[in-house]
């Protein structure tokens, strides 16, 4: 207990080298507490919006055009090569469960009551919302009855159905007409909000239709703009890829893959590459936190070289008094020990304290990670004396006779 | 109490050539005794007063203190011999910079593995003794030359030793000053405590009962 006091006694008397060996540690730990619960927080921030997009992960997504085709696919910028035959090919094939169908495009005019707005419209087959995971807010989704018939009903996206129907409360939109481009819909039903997606655009900005409606009575085309698979296996995309890709060039009679007129994507692959940006964050917060640590490192090192020298002769007359070199030893490390603990108790409050900041910066939850903040803070502790080990060795070993000489 | 047999203590000097500090010194101190060790600088008086204090090894010969054998001990018990049965007081003092005289007085019982309240009553009268009572919460560079030698010799009674060694205790010291802590030597040899002190001051050495010569590491009054 008394070695402790006055080992906190020499640690406040030598306020600024102790401050300055203990800099280090502090920032390293709090640096790399924040940064990487800042990365982590972004990670799963983008992750949530990329999956808020997909619906689910386990999907391919099959679209026309062979080149590497950009930005969202619509009518107006695909081949035509991509069938209802080929969706019903894919729905058939042992790694894919089903298939949905997609015709899109986002330059009709929705008009109703006077009012204009301009959002996505899907024509989508009938287990468009199983495969996408959205629900209905009210009314109900295109039955089979009306798939076949191209019946003309609309289900509206919250944004949609806010634009058209601003009056009359949340279910004014219901029942009512509606016209895309010059075909007049009735309106069934309102998808449930879905938020943003990656980039912060909102979802939910779109009308759904039947897709055999879209096909006939409203954009006259007969190829699709997306084909998306859901995998039989969840997670065993390679193989359903490869069934698609030789099912698809045998479809399309493409000999080698230079001639291929489709495109297949893993959404885990998008969002993995959507991620990067988080994960190159973590890496440089590891970094600078390394960075940090090490130079910690070297300053306690040298600084406790430079406190044993100093102490020379306090180091004599201690061991003239009757200390043994192990209690020298004790005593320089229990020095470093203590200010390492201090170093990473501060390093852990400010690092939380930055985690804190961070999240109101980035107007995401906090990622609290404090079984590794605190493994963390051990291993600095633990640098800590290990960095003082050779000093305090050096110390217990001065000869007190030639530290003692005047 | 003390008994050396052709003691010697050789150090490595400079390119490689070893110096011979002490050569073949015989040496009985009974309990009790006061002894002064005289001798020109670089004599050995130093490196005598070191071996005798168990801070240093003999390199060769015998060192009894109280019956136990020196030149064989470990660190440890040499360790617990200087804290328990020697005091030492040097002629730059060795106080601590940044603690108080009363921390200064209470260190050595850290050491011997005493602590609580009596460390502290007996450092505070100890401090008393040598005429500090009201120096007690000041620090080294508050007090004058002669205050921290006697702040020195209350931390070398701490552990009430046997022998108190005094390696040039006035040397630093005005006349009166010395004069005080030669006072205060003379009563613990009084109190029945074994002294010696290293000086090359005639008069301080003429304080004590037996004076033993050095010079050039070898005794000049063996039979004394």
């Amino acid at each position: 207990m008394i070695q402790i006091t006055s080992a906190l006694r020499t640690l406040a008397r030598q306020r600024r080298r102790s401050l300055a060996m203990s800099a280090g540690l502090v920032a390293g730990l709090a640096l790399g507490m924040t940064l990487s619960s800042v990365s982590a927080a972004s990670r799963r921030a983008t992750l949530a919006s990329v999956k808020n997009m997909l619906g689910t992960f386990d999907t391919i997504l099959v679209r026309p055009g062979g080149g590497k085709t950009r930005g969202m696919v619509s009518l107006t910028n695909v081949p035509p090569t991509l069938t209802f035959d080929d969706a019903d090919a894919i729905a058939a094939l042992p790694a894919i469960r089903q298939a949905a169908e997609l015709q899109n495009a986002f330059d009709i005019d929705v008009e109703a009551g006077g009012r204009t707005h301009a959002p996505a419209v899907f024509g989508v087959s009938g287990n468009w919302l199983d495969l996408r995971g959205d629900a209905m807010l009210e009314g109900s989704f295109f039955s089979p009855e009306q798939m076949r018939s191209e019946a003309r009903v609309a289900i509206l996206g919250a944004d949609v159905a806010a634009a058209l129907f601003p009056d009359g409360g949340p279910h004014a939109s219901l029942g009512q007409s509606i016209r895309l481009g010059t075909v007049p819909f009735q309106v069934q039903g309102r998808l449930a909000p879905r938020g943003a997606g990656p980039g912060g655009f909102s979802l939910d900005d779109l009308i759904l239709i039947p897709v055999t409606t879209a096909s006939h009575r409203l954009f006259n085309r007969n190829f699709l703009t997306m084909v998306v698979a859901q995998l039989r296996t969840p997670g065993d995309t390679a193989a359903a890829m490869a069934q698609v890709r030789t099912l698809l060039r045998q479809r399309h009679h493409a000999s080698t893959a230079a001639l291929d007129d489709f495109t297949l994507t893993d959404p885990s692959a998008v969002a993995a590459q959507v991620t990067a940006v988080s994960s190159r964050l973590a890496v440089i917060g590891r970094g600078a936190a390394l960075g940090a640590i090490v130079l910690a490192a070297i300053a306690i090192v040298a600084l406790m070289w430079l406190g044993v020298s100093e102490r020379r002769t306090e180091i004599g007359l201690r061991r003239a008094v009757g200390a043994t070199r192990a209690s020298i030893l004790g005593q320089f490390l229990l020095e470093i020990a203590l200010l390492s603990s201090l170093a990473a108790g501060a390093g852990l409050a400010l690092g939380g304290l930055g985690i804190f900041i961070a999240s109101r910066w980035q107007h995401l939850p906090p990622e609290w990670a404090w079984p590794q903040a605190f493994a963390a803070a051990f291993a600095a502790i633990l640098l800590g004396i290990a960095c003082g080990l050779t000093p305090a060795w050096h110390a217990a070993r001065t000869d007190p006779v030639a530290a003692l000489r005047r | 109490m003390i008994e050396l047999d052709q003691l010697s203590k050789t150090f490595d000097g400079n390119a490689g050539k070893p110096v011979r500090a002490l050569q073949g010194i015989e040496l009985r101190i009974a309990s009790g005794a006061m002894v002064a060790i005289r001798g020109a600088s670089g004599s050995g008086k130093s490196s005598l007063l070191n071996i005798l204090g168990c801070l240093d090894r003999p390199t060769a010969g015998r060192y009894r203190f109280e019956g136990h054998d020196v030149a064989g001990a470990t660190d440890r018990q040499l360790s617990r011999l200087r804290a328990r049965r020697i005091g030492f007081i040097f002629q730059s003092f060795h106080l601590l910079d940044r603690i108080t005289a009363l921390e200064q007085v209470e260190l050595p019982a850290l050491y011997a593995g005493v602590r609580g309240a009596a460390t502290r009553a007996r450092a505070r009268d100890l401090l008393s003794r040598v005429g500090l009572a009201a120096r007690l919460r000041h620090y080294p560079s508050q007090l004058s030359g002669g205050e921290q030698q006697r702040v020195a010799v209350a931390r070398a009674l701490m552990n009430d030793p046997s022998l108190i060694l005094a390696d040039e205790p006035t040397g630093n010291l005005d006349a009166a000053s010395g004069a005080e802590v030669m006072a205060l030597l003379a009563e613990l040899h009084h109190e029945g405590r074994t002294v010696i002190l290293v000086t090359h001051d005639e008069s301080v050495a003429r304080r004590a009962e037996r004076q033993v010569l050095l010079r050039d590491g070898k005794m000049e009054n063996p039979a004394a």
